[in-house]
């Protein structure tokens, strides 16, 4: 055997111990349970063959634990989906946990820069148990942690996704809260310190689904996007978001192929949308009537469902879609509604991804547990947001729009084209509110003058009187929508960025 | 076999109770009709499962986050 012969051996036989990750046991443990493990995740996720890890043989900067910290329990690298380039840590949770040690946050560094170097989205798949100890103990091990000035910068550059597959404390949780999208496995935990550390810290008992479960993340917190029942379908769901998104910032979504024009007549949405304004409909019906077939991708949907929050396609072209949802609560925004809108703005003013809006609400839900939670602090978030963003912004208003309202919606200048439906119904506020606010009758105290008031206040609200002033340029018969919003979106993307946004967004926050 | 409670999201009256007891029902089936703000908002099932109690009728009015039924999962 030659000198060379044996110096390959060697490193064969390295790389063959890094496969072994946690050892035999804790990998068929997994198996046992139906969970992937963190090779495994990458082979699902990555196309066939085209992995290339990256610190391979990292391991603890403690000699004495090299040889059981394999990859330093995150295994990381490069690889493609669907063809594009992608990088990705996976947390191997058999080897110390996953823990975030020195060497493996160097990693994950690199990783990250070279991603946003080159223009590839980041990818975490997390299952970590946190800071590892003793690595991070005492002024030393603490004082070690912190040499990347930018490691939570978040300038969008490219899409960061993540997904919970398991417990994520520490750097696997301050990840996730910088990601564009994040999915959930249901059991998983995603929390800043673990049911355990918060137990005997507040000194009584912490259940894992109360301090970090899906329900609570996917319906009170919003911070996470999807909950799903196995790892596969995780995986899935972050190929189907990645698939909407352009690999970097400096370039526009993929388009698909589009369909045949000839095969939408616009029928489907009169039957969807009541013209009686008391009448409630399900927006999403709306929204999958009027995009691509099955191109409809939903963020957030158990979140803040007043409004709807749609990545879609219209004619192959990625448009991202905000409606109010007149299914909940009537479609008055609330705090959490505005949370979920103004996040979807600067996720599409960031990936040159065009809005379109669909207004038909109350306006703001008022009261006291909104004031409670800065309702007027997220109003002006979200068109602060809207006004900022230089996507191609188009509205609609389908029927009500009162008030603040319809300016946050993308009513007059908010938005680059606005069309009014001919039920819209446009005003300072709701004329059944306004009678009792401007003369103090109500329907109970004075039927007869309360509809004489009615009637006097809801004079000149509807579509063409906003289309006279110009403050809407059209006015639609609802089947007109699809072919007008090409039709506009064509319009308005041949400016001299040509589609591409100016990017004033990029470095707003994940969460509000 | 789990409980869960269904909560009104906003303040309104009951119009229409669409279910009965026993009652099968998918998640986001419509279990009754308030009307508020002038408006018919429904209260949806929270998950797939069958009517245990109603705990309102028609005409009752409801604040915002009571529970109006509880469904057995």
């Amino acid at each position: 055997m030659s000198r060379h012969d044996e110096l390959a051996e060697e490193l064969k036989a390295r790389r063959a111990r890094v496969m072994e990750m946690g050892g035999e046991e804790k990998l068929a443990a997994r198996k046992a349970a139906g969970l992937l493990d963190a090779r495994e995740r990458i082979d699902y996720i990555m196309d066939a063959d085209s992995f290339a890890e990256t610190g391979m043989l990292a391991t603890s900067h403690i000699p004495a634990m090299r040889q059981k910290s394999p990859a330093d329990g995150k295994v990381c690298g490069y690889g493609r989906i669907e063809g594009r380039p992608a990088a990705i840590v996976s947390c191997d949770i058999t080897t110390l946990g996953a823990s975030s040690s020195l060497t493996n946050v160097r990693k994950m560094g690199h990783l990250r820069r070279t991603a946003i170097r080159n223009g590839m989205p980041m990818i975490f798949l997390n299952e970590t148990s946190g800071a590892r100890i003793p690595d991070t103990m005492g002024a030393q091990g603490t004082g070690a942690l912190g040499q990347d000035p930018e490691q939570f910068v978040r300038n969008r550059e490219i899409p960061y996704v993540a997904a919970c597959l398991g417990p994520s404390y520490g750097t696997g949780t301050w990840f996730t809260m910088l990601s564009d999208f994040v999915v959930m496995r249901k059991g998983a935990c995603l929390a800043v310190s673990s049911p355990r550390v918060t137990s005997l810290a507040i000194g009584e008992a912490v259940e894992l689904e109360e301090l970090g479960g899906w329900k609570l993340h996917t319906q009170k917190t919003g911070l996470v996007d999807y909950a799903v029942d196995s790892d596969e379908e995780a995986l899935d769901l972050i190929k189907r978001f990645l698939s909407y998104l352009p690999s970097h910032a400096g370039e526009l979504p993929p388009e698909t192929e589009a369909p045949d024009e000839s095969a939408y007549d616009g029928a489907p949405i009169t039957d969807i949308v009541p013209a009686e304004r008391q009448k409630v409909y399900d927006v999403r019906k709306l929204i999958a009537a009027i995009a691509d077939p099955d191109s409809v991708f939903e963020l957030k949907p158990r979140f803040g469902r007043v409004a709807t929050t749609a990545l879609t396609r219209m004619g192959g072209k990625v448009v991202g879609v905000v409606a109010t949802n007149p299914m909940f609560k009537g479609g008055a925004l609330d705090p959490d509604g505005c949370d979920k809108i103004t996040s979807f703005l600067v996720l599409c003013d960031s990936f040159n991804i065009p809005i379109v809006m669909l207004t038909d609400t109350p306006g703001f839900l008022i009261g006291i547990e909104g004031e409670r939670r800065k309702a007027p602090g997220k109003i002006m978030n979200f068109i602060s947001a809207l006004q900022m963003c230089s996507v191609p912004k188009l509205s609609i208003v389908t029927r009500k729009s009162y008030g603040q309202a319809y300016l946050n919606m993308g009513g007059s200048r908010n938005s680059d084209e606005m069309a009014a439906w001919t039920t819209g119904d446009v005003g300072f506020m709701d004329p059944n509110i306004g009678v009792n606010v401007l003369y103090g009758v109500t329907a109970e105290s004075d039927p007869q003058k309360f509809e004489e008031l009615k009637a006097e206040i809801s004079r000149e609200t509807s579509a063409y009187d906003l289309a006279e002033i110009f403050s809407a340029q059209s006015v639609l018969d609802p089947r007109e929508t699809r072919q007008w919003l090409m039709s506009m979106l064509d319009v308005h993307s041949r400016g001299r960025e040509r589609g591409l946004s100016r990017r004033a967004l990029a470095s707003w926050p994940t969460t509000f | 076999m789990a409980e869960e409670k269904v909560c009104s999201e906003i303040t309104g009256t009951v119009w229409k109770i669409e279910v009965g007891l026993g009652d099968k029902v998918e998640e986001d089936d419509v279990i009754m009709i308030l009307e508020s703000m002038k408006m018919e908002i429904p209260v949806l099932a929270p998950c797939a499962g069958t009517i245990k109690e109603l705990l309102v009728d028609e005409g009752s009015a409801i604040a915002e986050d009571q529970t109006i039924a509880i469904v057995n999962t």
